[in-house]
């Protein structure tokens, strides 16, 4: 009985958000969406001539889904590390690591704007080829904003223990170690993904808007940039629709692989 | 200049967290190598007289040429082209720090902006002074017209009267701009500046060459004329170089002419003072970049009231970064616009209906810049 429950469950979860898109999609399609909104075909293109332009460079597309892609993976990875480390840190010897993880925190305030031309120019003597120091400057900003999620997120996991299980770890003669490997670190597995939840869409994003300020001229974002400056607004549609698909690709994983390992774990 | 250069590798190196941290001590104190006595050393120089096929040859063979993009590229993929070189460029950024630390050989310059920045040495400037080259579009053959005036066609039809009383006071803001080139200047940078009182002043006089003298080098006289073969071979040069995904868009551009481009009457009656009542009173016009001398013209003419006598209210709206005057005029937020005539042919291929009435820029701005060797 329980199992049924849970299916239809799972159904409606999956059908509704699909019967409206559908909806919205043949709403689209039939420039109902354009009377509602006051907008006309130029601005908001058909749904039907953004999936032709899709179809027809197809492969230029993925040239550029690959490039932002690669970025915000690499970024993701290394930044998600390098957060999980300091929080880790954090947790072994709040001395040091509390204060690292603070300035990682106001280093998040810093808009992506405003780093990423700086890490563009930073990075200028990196690699004699302007596609690998731009891919590096690139991935330097997302890192920044993985850091900081995972950081805050993993330290959480580390440190906000069932009661009383430190000390009964301590009742045991459980050394530092013992309890971070045994306790902590367990506990902490759920607030990784409430980490990654955060930091899938905006790996995505930051590699997007540091495309902007990249010395070689490739990815989704900087083909939408340049799209829409061009008033070319039906291209610009067809990377926007990509890259929302590359989005919700990469958070559909990272659910499927939470539900793998979690089996219900997540936390609220 | 190599101290920096290992204080810069040393800072990659480091984790992102110091990385950012030297980020923001440096980025405060960072000051443009330019400050320093001497220029700075940094990429290859290219003695006086080399050809200028040798010259992009050799940088764009390295991959060292540098644009903006965003549609400013074309004149540089045809001269690419011209040469035998792949289509490829780095992207600039709108300072000109890429060609001072030589990771662009040859860098993207206009005459009136960029170009200042790099030989002037007051604040901002760079000193190169005569120590640099420069490769012009117009002699090239590749030269593609920039600054015009631009409506969509409908609001011309309906208000002619608006668009001719309009050209004949920006017209006459434009002759006593380029008259009086230091007081246009002063007036651009009471009206809100980007840059300094003296960088206007260069640009205005930079401008003024613009404006008055055509791709041939022969002087103009008339205003906002709209040459022709200008704007022929600008034309062609965009069918050819202005790539479209779109396939609708494409065939569009293929099949444009002039006069699905521009149309030169109202400005041939406003010259001739054939001006009826204004039918809309109250207009605005979206610059292509922020204040600055590069639109002097119609600071001087709203300055002077020329736009008064005219018998209207002109509001002048600044654009810069992404704002697309395209986009602003096509939606009607603005009357009127500045733009490139490839932007205003890309825009037309998308599926707007803009109209050109008049051509400022009489020849392109646009240079390519390299460093002489001593």
């Amino acid at each position: 009985m329980k199992k049924i429950h849970i299916t239809n469950d799972s159904v409606k979860t999956v059908l509704y958000p699909l019967v409206f898109g559908i909806i919205l999609v043949v709403l689209w399609q039939t420039q109902v969406l354009h009377r509602l909104l006051g907008a006309d075909t130029f601005t908001l293109p058909l749904p039907s001539r953004i999936g032709s332009i899709i179809a027809d460079n197809f492969g230029v597309i993925m040239l550029n889904v690959k490039a932002t892609v690669f970025v915000a993976l690499s970024g993701l990875l290394l930044g998600s590390l390098f957060g999980f480390i300091l929080a880790a840190i954090a947790a072994l010897s709040p001395h040091w690591g509390m204060g690292g993880l603070t300035i990682a925190t106001a280093f998040n305030a810093v808009p992506i704007v405003a780093v990423a031309p700086i890490f563009t120019n930073l990075t200028k003597d990196f690699s004699s080829d302007p596609n690998v120091r731009s891919m590096f400057a690139k991935t330097l900003v997302v890192m920044i904003t993985c850091t900081v999620s995972m950081g805050i997120n993993a330290y959480r996991g580390f440190t906000e223990l069932k009661p009383f299980s430190l000390d009964l770890m301590k009742s045991y003669a459980a050394g530092k170690w013992t309890a971070f490997f045994k306790l902590r670190l367990p506990n902490c597995v759920p607030y990784i993904f409430t980490a990654l939840r955060i930091s899938v869409p905006g790996c995505v994003i930051s590699a997007m808007v540091s495309e902007y300020f990249a010395e070689y001229i490739v990815g989704v974002g900087r083909q939408i940039r340049e799209s829409i400056v061009l008033a070319q607004y039906s291209t610009a549609w067809a990377y926007i629709v990509v890259a929302c698909l590359v989005g919700v690709g990469m958070y559909v994983i990272l659910l499927f692989f939470e539900h793998l390992l979690l089996k219900g774990r997540r936390i609220k | 200049m190599e101290r920096k250069r290992d204080v810069r590798r040393k800072i990659v190196a480091l984790a992102a967290c110091a990385a950012a941290a030297g980020v923001m001590f440096g980025g405060c104190s960072k000051k443009p190598a330019g400050s320093a006595a001497a220029p700075a050393a940094g990429g290859p120089r290219f003695a006086k007289g080399t050809p200028s096929e040798a010259i992009v040859r050799a940088s764009a063979g390295a991959g060292k040429v540098g644009n903006w993009g965003l549609g400013n590229e074309y004149e540089i993929l045809a001269l690419l082209s011209k040469y035998g070189q792949d289509q490829k460029f780095l992207s600039q950024a709108f300072d000109m720090d890429g060609f001072d630390d030589g990771s662009i050989w040859l860098a993207s310059a206009m005459t009136y902006n960029e170009l200042g920045l790099v030989k002037n040495s007051y604040e901002g400037g760079y000193k190169y002074g005569d120590t640099v080259g420069t490769i012009d579009m117009n002699d090239e053959g590749v030269a593609m017209l920039e600054d015009n005036i631009f409506c969509n066609s409908a609001f011309a039809k309906a208000n002619p009267n608006t668009v001719k009383a309009f050209l004949s006071a920006s017209m006459k803001g434009w002759k006593y701009a380029c008259e009086n080139p230091d007081e246009a200047a002063q007036i651009v940078y009471k009206y809100g500046s980007s840059v300094s009182s003296q960088h206007q002043s260069y640009m205005a006089g930079e401008v003024k060459k613009l404006v008055q003298t055509d791709t041939k080098g022969q002087t103009v006289t008339n205003y906002g004329n709209m040459d022709t073969a200008a704007m022929q071979q600008t034309l062609d040069l965009a069918k050819k170089y202005v790539k479209l995904s779109d396939s609708a868009a494409a065939s569009k551009l293929s099949s444009l002419t002039l006069d699905s481009i521009m149309d030169a009457s109202y400005l041939a009656d406003a010259s001739a003072g054939k001006i009826g009542k204004p039918e809309k009173t109250s207009v605005s016009i979206q610059l292509k970049w922020l204040p600055q001398a590069q639109f002097m013209g119609y600071y001087v003419a709203l300055d002077k009231g020329y736009y008064k006598d005219a018998g209207l209210t002109v509001k002048i709206v600044p654009g810069g970064g992404d704002i697309s005057e395209t986009t602003a005029v096509y939606s009607g937020q603005v009357d009127f616009g500045v733009t490139w005539v490839s932007n205003l042919i890309a825009a037309n291929a998308g599926g707007m209906s803009l109209l050109e009435i008049a051509q400022v820029y009489q020849r392109s701005g646009l240079v390519l810049v390299y460093k002489y060797a001593e």
